[in-house]
């Protein structure tokens, strides 16, 4: 013990400590607690029901995520997944944003049409696509009135992937369009007014100005939009009833864990071992788009 | 100074201490209900049917309690994702006494040791004679019954008696009858056979050639027997093109695809029957035995058990519970209404499905049907299946080349676990 602090600052680091308990109490029961125990499941052959039991094995769970063609196949549809979807999504956000921000009438109007698909809970949203998807639904019925071919969206392996991708580009495109609204309004008059005297139309003022200010804002919605759509779950769970099926084209990785962790037994160590190698996936993608955003400064 | 540290540090114990106490609060008060007026408290967890199952349920449960005054049950009706919760349960030691159990998840259920053995409850009173033999065996490991079956489905040959009539052919007996059938009936969007590409419902065709889709426990599909054996349901579909699955017209399931008349036949079972009366009363139809594969008489049969949780303290009371609603009074009062169909032979002479016009030929099945369970890595086997089988199914790939795949996958699965 050394006796750098008086009394009283330990007394004062005291109490605030003690004010602090309950939600160190709570960050260390539901945060820190499971995160520990999770990496400690995956190191560990895992044995819940009936007699519990964890033997230690090792690397052995990370080692069969790589033998596994069903993870192979997960990490796959799950990178497309992000691929397409987190560029559209961004794309369509600062297009949405753009144009509420244009002083056109009824503004206000818009801006309520754009969020709700966003207020819709996904559960709910889901169900409603899969109504539109549906072989005689409306979508089919659309592509057949203007001439396209007809798809089978919900049994068919090649496009079901594709038909959630569409529902959540524009289920989620909504919510970073609120977030570009508010950094739109960030952006001085002066510059838009200084580049019209320069004699720029809209379109270059968009490239030239609006993008360019919209970047900070732009690497905080692709991370967010990396993360969210890394962890795609709940669509593709009821999209297929919790199968991934058909032939596994709508297996995500969260719902592969799921199915190890409660679908067949004693796989809880494996299931934690893949969560663990898609938080890493993650982690790697959100730092490398860091450094790229981060090359480009604007200022 | 010390003072105000142990007060403090007191103070945070006791604020920890009522968030834990806020979380077990739900236990008290279960024990203390259990305690009242010397009554036991037994918890039965199923999942839901429609309105008018839970009723009867509800009506065998208040006979039980009447004939049993010094016990309660406490009916838990799990919504959705039923052996998620079930197991979850099970492991967190907040299981109910007696519950659910489908065959398919028996063997996996019963090697984990949390069901109890129920060989010794038995009297002779129980007559465990009277289940139908097969669906019994499914609940036993290694000669131990760890449930007995409540009710049973089996499929049959549901077919659309209008279409039939003015296409001008008869009920199909056996499966190249149906392939031709079905070719007369397919027109004008309307499919003569509406397939569910999927092992729970095709295992029984599949092992028709002599092969075995399990052996050892292990995935043994990709054998040329169950390839050959199964490559007729391919062909209708990619070849005469007179069979679909529900989604490919529009449907949620077999039974809708059926009700909504975009197929003139389909495979299904007992629950079929409530179903169609409900949603789709206008229906002209009529049911038969399930066209014969390869000249052998073939059919599926699901069924469900009731089971006790190995840690329940309330062992004797459970018992009786499961006593009352799989003997003979109780099971009648179950299945008087034909939502399910009886697995005591004396309860189904007793209503006389048999004689039944729409239930007879699936009481018939009973006889010579596959029961869905075989082993405790069926699950793991039928997901692996039934996503190979499908792309075969949609004309994407050769079926021996999807269910080798398949197979390899399963077995992979399978062999690292152990």
């Amino acid at each position: 013990m050394n006796r750098k602090y008086s009394k009283r600052s330990l007394q004062e680091a005291g109490q605030g400590y003690f004010f602090m308990s309950p939600t160190i109490f709570v960050l260390l029961i539901f945060i820190l607690g499971p995160i520990f125990y999770a990496i400690f499941l995956s190191f560990n052959n895992v044995r819940l029901l009936g007699e519990t039991s964890f033997d230690f094995v090792g690397l052995a769970n990370y080692e069969r995520v790589f033998d596994d063609r069903r993870a192979g196949i997960a990490l796959w549809n799950t990178f497309k997944y992000v691929i397409i979807v987190v560029p559209c999504q961004t794309i369509l956000a600062i297009v949405l944003a753009a144009t509420l921000n244009a002083g056109m009438k009824g503004e206000k109007f818009f801006r309520i049409i754009y969020f709700l698909p966003t207020l819709t809970s996904s559960a709910v949203l889901t169900l409603i696509f899969m109504w539109m998807y549906n072989r005689e639904g409306l979508v089919n019925f659309g592509l057949e009135k203007i001439g396209l071919p007809t798809y089978d969206f919900i049994g068919d392996p090649n496009v079901a992937l594709t038909a959630i991708m569409i529902m959540n580009i524009w289920a989620t495109a909504p919510f970073f369009m609120v977030i570009y609204l508010a950094a739109l309004q960030d952006i001085p008059d002066s510059l838009y007014e200084a580049a019209e005297l320069d004699g720029a139309g809209p379109i270059r003022k968009f490239w030239s100005i609006t993008v360019p200010h919209l970047k900070p804002i732009t690497s905080f919605v692709v991370i967010m939009s990396v993360i969210g759509t890394f962890q795609l779950f709940d669509q593709s769970y009821i999209f297929s009833g919790g199968s991934g099926g058909p032939d596994n084209s709508t297996l995500t990785v969260v719902l592969l864990i799921y199915q190890y962790a409660f679908k067949s037994m004693d796989t809880m160590g494996y299931a934690a071992a893949i969560a663990f190698v898609l938080a890493i996936v993650i982690l790697v993608s959100t730092l490398i788009q860091r450094k790229l955003s981060k090359e480009e400064n604007l200022y | 100074m010390e003072k105000k540290w142990i007060s403090s540090v007191s103070l945070s114990l006791l604020l920890a201490g009522s968030v834990l106490a806020g979380c077990s609060t739900d236990n008290g008060g279960e024990g203390s209900g259990g305690d009242s007026g010397d009554k036991t408290t037994v918890t039965l967890a199923g999942w839901g049917g429609n309105p008018t199952e839970q009723a009867l349920l509800e009506e065998t449960l208040a006979d039980f309690e009447e004939q049993n005054p010094d016990i309660d049950v406490k009916l838990e009706v799990i919504a959705d994702q039923y052996m998620d919760v079930m197991k979850t349960r099970l492991i967190g030691g907040e299981g109910p006494d007696v519950f659910y159990l489908d065959a398919f998840e028996a063997p996996a259920m019963i090697e984990t040791g949390v069901i109890e053995p129920l060989d010794e409850y038995v009297t002779d009173e129980f007559e465990v004679e009277d289940f139908e033999e097969p669906l019994l065996d499914a609940f036993k490991q290694d000669d131990v019954t760890y449930g007995f079956p409540k009710d049973y489905s089996t499929l049959a040959l549901f077919y659309n008696k209008t279409m039939f009539e003015e296409a001008g052919v008869e009920v199909p007996t056996t499966w190249e009858e149906m392939m031709e059938v079905s070719k007369a009936l397919t027109k004008d969007g309307v499919y003569g056979f509406g397939v569910a590409p999927e092992l729970a419902r095709q295992y029984y065709i599949a092992e028709s050639l002599g092969g075995s889709v399990v052996e050892d426990n292990k995935a043994n599909f990709g054998s040329e027997e169950v390839i050959e054996a199964l490559q007729p349901v391919i062909d209708q579909h990619n070849v005469d093109k007179t069979s679909a699955q529900p989604s490919e017209v529009g449907a949620s399931s077999g039974g809708d695809m059926f009700g909504q008349q975009r197929a003139a036949m389909v495979l299904e079972g007992n629950w079929n029957i409530p179903y169609l009366a409900e949603t789709f009363p206008d229906l002209e139809y009529g049911t038969a035995e399930v066209p014969t594969v390869n000249g052998e008489k073939g059919t599926m049969a699901y069924t469900v058990a009731y089971v006790m949780n190995a840690a329940s303290e309330k062992k004797e009371a459970s018992w009786k519970l499961i006593e009352y609603l799989t003997g003979k009074e109780g099971m009648e009062t179950w299945t008087s209404k034909g939502f399910a169909l009886p697995t005591r032979k004396s309860v189904a002479e007793k209503l006389g499905y048999a004689d039944d016009e729409l239930r007879g030929s699936l009481v018939a099945g009973a006889e010579y049907a596959t029961v869905w369970a075989n082993g405790t890595n069926l699950p793991i086997i039928t997901n692996n299946f039934n996503n190979q089988f499908i792309s075969a199914f949609l004309g994407d790939r050769p079926l021996d080349e999807a269910l080798k795949e398949a197979e390899e996958q399963a077995n992979s699965e399978i062999g690292s676990e152990e």
